[in-house]
């Protein structure tokens, strides 16, 4: 299948007060049409600044990428200059957020709202970009769009606002669709629906997503790959199902195993187990691998020398010196 | 055994008033019976505006209750007075969901700390000072962070020190209001650990409340599923993850993701159905697949499945 | 709240514009302080065969249609300016704050009540309200101070109460109550220290306006009455002599210039050295 979007070596810096800060490392990811990527890891991760290096929205614009490609169906998006990219950005790539209040102007309609954004990507008269809105909130299951129409933000639920969020998003038919977090500040049972509306608008129409979590339970659920981040790097990539039940980075696998379940754990143990520590200060300075300092594996070489990457089948590839140990 | 905290049929109506001037009335809570034994953690669990936090906010006496009682250690403080209220306060706590909003940004850790020590006043400040030390060590943290302020702290950090806060009057009761809702899952899991070694070493008894079916377990005995300001089901949280009798519970349960689980088609429910005059019926009625007649008619009584798991459901 | 002075030189050094908007209010303070010793003349001193001479090494900003010396009224006019700013705004702060925090912590009638009062002078232009004030209880500089403390005093009472709602309503607020804190001491230790940053910004912004104002009511005669070294009264008289002698009229409004620019500057940089969240 093509590759919607392909990202190679990329790396990406902020120039701020505290001087230059790393914030990317080498990362590398595809999208595949009708796909859904879930990147996951801790907040701090550097899962966001992933999602706005795409859409050229980094704090320092173009310059903050300093090496790397971002080519997204065969032109590269770092080359583009802000003009350009007005062009991507809401009609070819599309994205969510984790707080819907906050994208969504108080003071208008969602119905005025929606039919503005249909309007400046599409030759669109008001009364087919309504038409059209309606369309898309039907497509996101809301029973009665009329009404939604007419009412403002703050008379919604947290819900539905992400439903119509979901839908302004999906209304230029974009071929791609970032969503960051977009179910973090929901209930779990309204979680379930954002997944499977995602998942369902996936499917119907192509649109390759990459969904942002920092909960792997949530991701287990919907991805077709899995990308784990940890400090600005990559450290796993592979389809879900392989990345999951045989996790091969000591990071994925403390991930794992803080996802709270409902069976008890085969040890009888019943405590979750925690990754002690926190993710470092981009500043920090790490020789080696930057998981070793909080890794239960972390062997010699891990602070000493950077994990090469290893590309395996099936677009599974990890940076850890742990497999090569096991290779040898 | 005798209750720690017992609740008898507690009912809140919030007076909302319009732009006009004139009032509707919203039932938050619409006769809870809950009690909770020394020792013990009891998990709450619902949707949000189902009346979790009502309850948390009624149980701690920032909010009035319309009706029913608080009864604690049988002296009954669902009314009593503003200064009686003061000198009981120390008995109960609560750590609030938002890590970020409930420690005030210009105290350091120390003065956050060491203030209910001072409301309390028979400390000296030497005293309060090694018990501060004590509370950090308690979650986890150095003595070298007295001096640091709240914004220098991770989320996971300051939910610490909100825990350490609260244990500073040594209180017999611990309210905790969807302590991890915000947190990254691989830090909720470190305060979790917090709270279930807390509670064994002060031998705390916890009030939990939760949207995540999956997380009270880790923190709870027993477990009350909440749906529109009514308990659905209550009993220990075992049964009610491996045989939920309820058929909200089990909406709840599906909703789960778990690692491994498929992926359970959620129903598109948009939550604009109008199900708000339910009078005499279960609370559930308009959203139960399984729902007839009888339930709108008749609100269903709590039945035993089991000793000590209690559905309020015509077909559990 | 402890400010480190490393902190603060620390801002100072990356952001030049407050550094200069220092520099601009310790200069005006130290010469309105030390005036008498680094004027060479009497402020009032007439000496009418010196009229009018323009800027030498004598008389380094000119002379007066008097024939007093000009340098010297302009630094005994930055004592009269900074008297001026700075006790309109106390004042205007301290009755302000005082009603605010009430207001906004008793909510109700009371609040009601103060909302009413501050809505009825905030719906008159603020330089209208203080003219027909000072005309109503005559010229003078002391009269002119009192109708700008009586305009500005709305103003603080409209920030405290802002703030006092926002923060009432915080987590830590409502935690500090469930440790059984009385509503005064809530006030004290929770909401006060949590409003400084605004307020004291919002104070230093008002000296530089109380200033201006204070000048131009001088200026059009109702402020200080000539000959005392006032800024504004100074410019008025210095008027009809623009085009030939500039530097009577440049040197007062120069320093009016310095003055509000330097404390409008320095407003910007204490919300950073405030705000706890800004780097050491």
């Amino acid at each position: 299948m093509e590759n919607i979007l392909s990202i190679k070596n990329l790396s990406v810096s902020l120039s701020g007060k505290r001087g230059i800060v790393p914030i990317l490392h080498n990362i590398s990811l595809e999208v595949e049409q009708g796909h859904i990527l879930g990147i996951v890891g801790e907040s701090g991760s550097g899962k966001s600044m992933t999602a706005f290096a795409i859409n050229q929205l980094l704090p320092g614009g173009r310059k903050s990428i300093v090496d790397g490609s971002i080519s997204f169906c065969g032109e590269d998006l770092t080359e583009k200059t802000e003009k350009e990219m007005t062009k991507f950005r809401g009609k070819e790539i599309a994205m969510i957020f984790q707080e819907p209040m906050t994208c969504l102007n108080p003071v208008f309609t969602i119905g005025r709202q929606m039919k503005d954004v249909i309007m400046t990507h599409q030759k669109k008269s008001s009364k087919e970009a309504e038409k059209q809105a309606e369309e898309m909130l039907e497509k996101v299951h809301i029973r009665n769009p009329n009404r939604v129409l007419s009412c403002y933000p703050y008379e919604l639920s947290g819900g539905m606002r992400q439903r119509v969020m979901i839908a302004i998003a999906l209304s230029c038919s974009p071929k791609l669709l970032i969503a960051d977090e977009p179910t973090t500040a929901l209930d779990v049972t309204i979680q379930a629906q954002i997944i499977f509306l995602i998942k369902e608008a996936c499917k119907a129409t192509g649109t390759g997503v990459i969904f942002i979590s920092h909960d792997l339970g949530v991701v287990s659920q919907l991805c077709d790959t899995i990308a784990v981040m940890y400090s600005g790097q990559i450290v796993e990539v592979g389809r879900a199902a392989d990345v999951l039940a045989h996790p091969q980075h000591p990071y994925t696998k403390a991930l794992l195993a803080s996802v709270p379940s409902f069976t008890p754990r085969e040890d009888g143990n019943d405590t979750l187990s925690a990754i002690p520590g926190m993710v470092p200060d981009p500043l920090e300075v790490i020789t080696g691998c930057r998981f070793a300092p909080r890794c239960s594996y972390a062997m010699d070489i891990c602070h000493k020398k950077v994990p090469p990457l290893q590309i395996f089948a099936d677009g599974y590839s990890l940076h850890c010196h742990l497999q090569k140990e096991v290779e040898n | 055994m005798e209750p720690l905290l017992e609740i008898r049929d507690l009912k809140k109506t919030f007076k909302i008033k319009n732009f006009f001037g004139s009032t509707t009335e919203v039932q938050a809570l619409k006769g809870i019976s809950l009690s909770i034994a020394k020792g013990e953690s009891l998990g709450i669990v619902g949707e949000s505006g189902c009346g979790k936090s009502t309850l948390a906010n009624l149980i701690i006496r920032l909010d009035e209750p319309t009706e029913g009682s608080i009864i604690l250690d049988g002296q009954d403080i669902s009314h009593i007075k503003e200064k009686a209220l003061r000198k009981l306060r120390s008995r109960i706590q609560i750590v609030f969901q938002d890590p970020y909003s409930s420690l005030s940004p210009r105290m350091t850790v120390e003065e956050i700390l060491t203030e209910p020590m001072c409301v309390e006043g028979v400390k000296t400040t030497k005293q309060m000072r090694d018990k501060a030390v004590e509370l950090l060590e308690l979650v986890g943290m150095r003595s070298s962070n007295l001096s640091r302020y709240p914004h220098e702290f991770s989320g996971g950090q300051r939910q610490r020190l909100s825990i350490a806060r609260a244990l500073t009057t040594e209180p017999d009761i611990l309210l905790l209001d969807e302590p991890t809702s915000a947190l990254d899952v691989s830090v909720q899991a470190q305060v979790l650990n917090i709270l279930t070694s807390l509670q064994k070493q002060m031998n705390l008894t916890y009030l939990f409340i939760s949207h995540n079916l999956a997380v009270v377990k880790y923190i709870s005995n027993r477990t009350a599923v909440m749906y529109r300001g009514k308990v659905m089901e209550i009993g220990p949280s075992k049964n009610i993850l491996m045989s939920p009798a309820h058929p909200y519970t089990k909406k709840l349960l599906e909703a789960v993701p778990i690692v491994g689980k498929p992926f359970h088609q959620p129903d598109t429910e948009d939550g604009s159905v109008n199900d708000g005059d339910i009078v005499d019926g279960c609370s559930y009625y308009y959203r139960c697949p399984f729902a007839e007649k009888r339930c709108l008619e008749q609100q269903p009584e709590f039945l035993a499945k089991e000793a000590s798991h209690l559905v309020a459901c015509w077909k559990g | 709240m402890i400010i480190s002075p490393k902190k603060i030189i620390g801002i100072l050094e990356q952001n030049t514009l407050t550094l200069i908007g220092t520099i601009m209010v310790v200069f005006i303070i130290f010469i309105g302080v030390a005036a008498p010793l680094i004027c060479p003349y009497d402020p009032n001193l007439m000496n009418i065969p010196a009229r009018l001479q323009a800027p030498s090494l004598a008389h380094f900003f000119g002379t007066d249609e008097m024939g007093s010396d000009v340098f010297t009224r302009v630094i005994y006019g930055a004592r009269i300016s900074i008297t001026v700013g700075l006790s309109i705004v106390v004042i205007a702060a301290g009755i302000g704050c005082f009603f605010g925090s009430i207001s906004g912590y008793a909510g109700g009638k009371i609040d009601r009540i103060i909302m009413a009062a501050t809505d009825m002078v905030l719906s008159f232009p603020s330089m209208v309200l203080a003219l027909a004030l000072t005309a109503a209880m005559g010229p003078g500089l002391f009269n002119t101070m009192l109708a700008v403390c009586i305009v500005r005093i709305p103003l603080y009472v409209r920030l405290m109460r802002g703030q006092v709602l926002a923060l009432k309503e915080m987590q830590y607020v409502r935690a500090a109550r469930t440790f059984g804190e009385s509503p005064a001491k809530i006030v004290l230790r929770h909401i006060i220290p949590n409003c400084l940053t605004p307020l004291l910004v919002q104070m230093t912004l008002g000296i530089g306006d109380a200033i201006l104002i204070a000048s131009s009511m001088s200026f059009i005669g109702l402020g200080a009455q000539p000959p005392t070294p006032e800024w504004g009264a100074m410019i008025a008289t210095a008027r009809i002599y623009a085009i030939d002698q500039w530097w009577y009229a440049a040197f007062p409004g120069l320093f009016i210039l310095i003055t509000v620019m330097g404390f409008n500057l320095l407003g910007d940089g204490i919300r950073d050295i405030l705000d706890p969240r800004s780097k050491d």
